[in-house]
């Protein structure tokens, strides 16, 4: 399978399943267009005929793409869904992540919340220690032979529950050499708790600190207001430039959310790298169709265009020696994932899990709060073992419609709660989404061969 | 004359020989939370690449 799109002076084309990626002139990517369905004869008389070219030049064309198919790197074939499920299957059992809920209440009130103000629509509470040290105990247990073992500070506000959290890494800490593991802490917050102690907590035990702010103020402070309906821009703006600053260069992301009131996004990141951040992540909302902050189908031209120009904008500044990050178009084209990664899906509900105040366990974070999904808790470990096999079971090859999409072993077939949320089922497709994300896989991709072609790639 | 430039990719069907660690982040887990995506994850086993 293959797909081929142009953006600006770029004629791209990649190949699903062996992972290449061909940046080609005009002719040949007619020709590749044409290969499977015409003769070598009626492909070179049509397309000199087309581009005025010599004969013979384009039957080298047409040679040097049949070589790359001889090489694999054209035209490969789908050989892998047997595989699909394999990883899982030879991992059954094994846990490497948590998300742990610290804090289900929020002293933000922000309306698009997909956590609905950080109650996940059940009662306010934060975790006790003992339900946080009994959570880490059960990754331990259950992590088999991983030494990698993640654990993201969640909530609602984690920040709310400040001293359970120091408590909670200092207890994994203690007892990680002794079990040979290696915990990667995360946290995700709205600052507005930051202070001197949270930033050197931060910038000491987590690996990656996740900090909301969407952009201009007057869009931040549209939906993250306090109870008092104030908007807390002005006041966490600060705390995330000293934090950031004080991090040494570790990892952060600036994490904004776009909504219906900002399909033009790029805005918003030209205000952050204004403020001078540059790891940013911007995230398309989450929340009921019918929502009024929800993404329309009139959006969705102007998203497309923001995917676009932030590409560009990506590109004027890495030749400019200002590079930014932007999490969605990260993508190590000779580092990234293997096959049995892309073929496996997300891991939620099987290696990743998701831990309320109390103890419960949910296959992810977006699935909190919907009793039919519990899956047990952290004492008696997973009990709902068909929820956890309905997760097991999908992958890329699940989604009859991921069959035919260039894009499968990009996404490995999508989010599960994203897809329940659209479809009613963890084995749907969110359409919305998928146009989102074939988007950003092109422009991601035409960035990095941008940047290859320029001869500084990264 | 050339009319491809082929990029520098990983292999995904030799990846199928040597991977499947799973050592790798679990995905969405430590920026977006609410989008998968898995392209833009690191392979955490050097020795497969």
């Amino acid at each position: 399978m293959i797909h081929r799109y142009h953006l600006d002076d770029y004629y791209m084309v990649l190949d699903t399943c062996s992972g290449g990626v061909h940046v080609v002139d005009e002719i040949a990517y007619e020709l590749i267009g044409l290969y499977e369905s015409k003769t070598k004869e009626e492909i070179v008389a049509e397309l000199s005929q087309r581009f005025h070219e010599d004969p013979a030049e384009v039957a080298e064309c047409y040679d040097q793409v049949a070589q790359l198919k001889e090489k694999g790197q054209l035209f490969a074939p789908d050989t892998f869904e047997n595989m699909a499920g394999e990883l899982k299957a030879r991992t059954s059992g094994v846990v490497k992540a948590l998300c742990l809920h610290v804090a289900h209440t929020c002293n933000l009130n922000c309306s698009y919340c997909f956590a609905s103000q950080g109650k996940y629509h059940g009662e306010r509470a934060v975790m006790p220690f003992e339900v946080g040290k009994q959570a880490l105990d059960f990754l331990v247990a259950h992590s088999g032979s991983r030494r990698n073992l993640e654990v993201d500070f969640f909530g609602g506000e984690p920040l709310m529950n400040f001293q359970v959290v120091k408590d909670l890494v200092a207890y994994a800490r203690s007892i990680e050499k002794e079990k040979g593991k290696n915990f990667r802490f995360t946290l995700t917050t709205n600052g507005m708790l930051i202070d001197d102690d949270v930033i050197d907590f931060a910038n000491r035990e987590c690996s990656n600190v996740v900090l909301s702010l969407d952009g201009r103020k007057e869009i931040h402070d549209r939906f993250r207001v306090d109870y008092a309906g104030k908007g807390s821009w002005e006041q966490i703006v600060p705390k995330f430039q000293k934090l950031v600053a004080a991090r040494g260069g570790k990892n952060y992301y600036m994490r904004g959310t776009f909504t219906h009131a900002n399909p033009d996004f790029l805005k918003d990141i030209q205000v952050m790298l204004d403020l001078g951040f540059t790891e940013l992540s911007m995230e398309p909302v989450v929340c009921a169709e019918d929502d009024p902050s929800a993404l329309t189908a009139e959006d969705l031209p102007i998203v497309m265009q923001q995917y676009e120009d932030l590409a560009r904008l990506m590109l004027k500044r890495w030749k400019e020696g200002r590079p930014f990050t932007f999490y969605h178009y990260m993508i190590d084209l000779t580092g990234g994932p293997c096959i049995y990664k892309r073929i496996s899906g997300c891991g939620s509900g099987t290696e990743y899990m998701a831990v309320t105040p109390w103890g419960d366990l949910y296959p992810c974070h977006q699935f909190v709060g919907e009793e039919k999904f519990k899956l047990g808790d952290v004492w008696h470990g997973v009990e709902n073992t068909g929820v956890r096999q309905d997760f097991a079971d999908c992958n890329v090859y699940a989604r009859e419609e991921c069959r035919d999409c260039w894009a499968k072993l990009y996404c490995s077939g999508g989010c599960a709660a994203n897809a329940y949320h659209a479809t009613g089922s963890v084995r749907g497709v969110y359409k919305y989404g998928c146009e989102l994300f074939r988007k950003r896989m092109e422009c991601a991709i035409m960035l990095q061969a941008a940047m290859q072609m320029e001869g500084k790639g990264e | 004359m050339k009319h491809i430039q082929t990029l520098d990719t990983r292999n995904l069907c030799e990846s199928a020989k040597n991977g499947g660690c799973g050592e790798c982040q679990t995905s969405c887990q430590s920026a977006c939370k609410t989008s998968c995506g898995i392209a833009n994850q690191q392979c955490e086993n050097k020795e497969s690449k």
